[in-house]
């Protein structure tokens, strides 16, 4: 099975400012999530033995055990599997954006992988188990090397 | 069935809000493994073993020093996870009795979280999300009541499961609760219509849905039945333990190939197996519950109902008291009696089987304690007569 053909570059849609705030937790890149954070299309590991699909990335093939492994763009599209919304804030600076939602979606031409993320730019209505999403992306800079990022999110279609 | 090995002591220390101690945590750890032993007719010098599991503070050679053990032969927690090794720390303690490694093993969980950090807030010096934390604390999933809120979430919606069914749970673990003065809920009995009012920490899980944070600790003490004999403690048979995870889980509980789910399916299986039975027969569970949902899944992964039949099978007080249709945490649990990573359970699962319980089940012949849930690999033990 292979995945779907990805979108052009020049057609995704970015969000200046982050669902979360600018400020929150931005993720430290590392060789197996570098793809996700900074490409501005979704990559997902898969196994070029097997072609199973692998989210997050592993180090070796959960279903061959092959290390022949390899990132794939996929199309930014899913279906949110399950969303809730959060009241209680863990973390200082989530005080002043509860409620806020997590959603766990399962991602077009993966199959079996499920991501995390938060719907944006939605109704209420847009915010519920079976919705089509489709990839949008936070813009932001990370701190330690100055590189951008383009952090996947979800908005209803 | 095994009954190998057997508990023949229990004790544990008072139980406090968070903070409530005036102990330290390792103070609270020896008061438990103490009345322990005391229970069990055996002196401390005697232990050689000790077991614990999540993150254990409590240094098994600062214990064994301030013990005064002769020697310690056997000392090892369960890998991974958290309250869902309660039960798997009672296997590795049978396993070491059994193997003829150990004579006397003490099993034990001890916290004081007034001390340290609190679930949660620990979270508060983080300034960036890393490692396997960049996939989720990037947006904001962050907490375990999220992680399980969002597989509670899909099995409610799957089986048209109301907010009921999680308010049913709450209130068997509180009106236990009310039955044992040990339990740091004693005396606050929790109605519908409160748990309906309180707060949302993280929708579906109202305030009543989550355990609370408490200082304490809880120990056993495991030996080999001839041993046993020597001792005053009444030996409670281990008959069957089981720990285990699916294929291809891992640390990530949220892919498609198994999610919603508490993995507890595997763990279901190999006890029943072992031990020859079905859930059904079992007289009395004590099922951790760090939140209301994970119960919900849990008891249809074990075998006590189909998804379809749950929010029926938790309804109209049938797992309040000892007469509940299913006796269920029958001290008042994680929620009611003290959230000591489900330790305390296990503490409870041997007086019912003894006869001591504050909401005592009759004949019970079969006594089932589940580890904590939501978090692989999983854990059970089940307790009995021979």
């Amino acid at each position: 099975m292979h995945p779907a053909a990805p979108c052009c570059l020049d057609e995704i849609s970015i969000m200046a400012n982050r669902y979360l705030g600018d400020s929150f937790l931005l993720p430290a890149l590392e060789p197996d999530n570098r793809h996700w954070f900074t490409n501005g299309q979704l990559h997902v590991q898969f196994c070029n033995s097997c072609d199973a699909a692998r989210y997050p990335a592993e180090d070796v093939c959960f279903r061959c055990q092959s290390t022949d492994l390899e990132f794939r763009a996929i199309a930014g599209e899913g279906v949110i599997e399950s969303v809730v919304e959060v009241q209680h804030p863990v973390h200082p600076l989530l005080a002043d954006r509860v409620p806020y939602n997590v959603a766990v979606i399962s991602l077009s031409g993966a199959p079996g992988c499920n991501a995390i993320g938060n719907i944006v730019n939605s109704d209420e209505t847009d915010v519920s188990i079976g919705q089509n999403v489709r990839a949008i992306f936070e813009k932001a800079t990370d701190p330690e090397s100055g590189e951008e990022l383009l952090i996947p999110n979800w908005e209803a279609v | 069935m095994n009954g190998n090995a057997v508990v023949v002591g229990i004790g544990e220390s008072e139980y406090y809000k968070r903070g409530g101690a005036q102990e330290t945590e390792f103070q609270l750890a020896v008061k438990a493994i103490s009345r322990a032993a005391e229970d069990a007719g055996l002196e401390l010098s005697e232990i050689d073993g000790l077991v614990s599991y999540m993150d254990n503070r409590n240094d098994p050679l600062r214990l064994s020093a301030a013990l005064g053990m002769k020697e310690l032969r056997w000392a090892m927690t369960p890998w991974a996870g958290g309250g869902n090794n309660s039960a798997a720390a009672i296997q590795c303690a049978d396993a070491a009795v059994s193997g003829g490694y150990a004579s006397y093993v003490v099993a034990f969980r001890a916290l004081a979280q007034g001390q340290f950090s609190r679930f949660g807030s620990h979270f508060s010096g983080m300034t960036n999300a890393a490692g396997p934390h960049a996939w989720t604390h990037t947006y904001g999933l962050i907490s375990p009541a999220q992680e399980c809120a969002l597989h509670t979430k899909r099995f409610m919606h799957d089986y048209g499961i109301t907010q009921e069914a999680l308010c049913d749970i709450s209130m068997a673990c509180y009106a236990n609760a009310q039955r044992n003065p040990r339990a740091v809920r004693y005396g606050s009995p929790l109605t519908r219509e409160k748990y309906h009012d309180s707060r949302w920490i993280v929708e579906p899980f109202h305030l009543y849905d989550c355990c609370p944070e408490n200082d304490g600790a809880a120990a056993v003490i495991i030996t080999t039945p001839d041993r046993a004999r020597d001792l005053k403690g009444e030996a409670v048979p281990i008959l069957a333990t089981a720990q285990g995870i699916g294929p291809n889980i891992g640390i990530d509980s949220f892919q498609g190939r198994w999610f919603p789910g508490m993995f507890y399916e595997g763990v279901a299986e190999t006890i029943w197996q072992r031990a020859g039975i079905r859930a059904t027969d079992v007289d009395v569970l004590q099922m951790y519950e760090n939140f209301t949902g994970p119960v919900m899944m849990s008891l249809c992964e074990l075998g006590y109902c189909e998804p379809g039949e749950l929010q029926d099978f938790v309804a109209n007080g049938a797992l309040e008291g000892p007469d509940a249709r299913l006796p269920f945490n029958t001290s008042g649990g994680n929620i009611g009696e003290a959230y000591i990573h489900g330790f305390e359970m296990i503490n409870e699962a041997v007086r019912q089987v003894r006869g001591e319980s504050t909401c005592q089940v009759d004949k019970v012949d079969l006594s089932f304690a589940v580890g904590g849930p939501g978090y692989a690999p999983g854990s059970a033990v089940l307790f009995g007569r021979d």
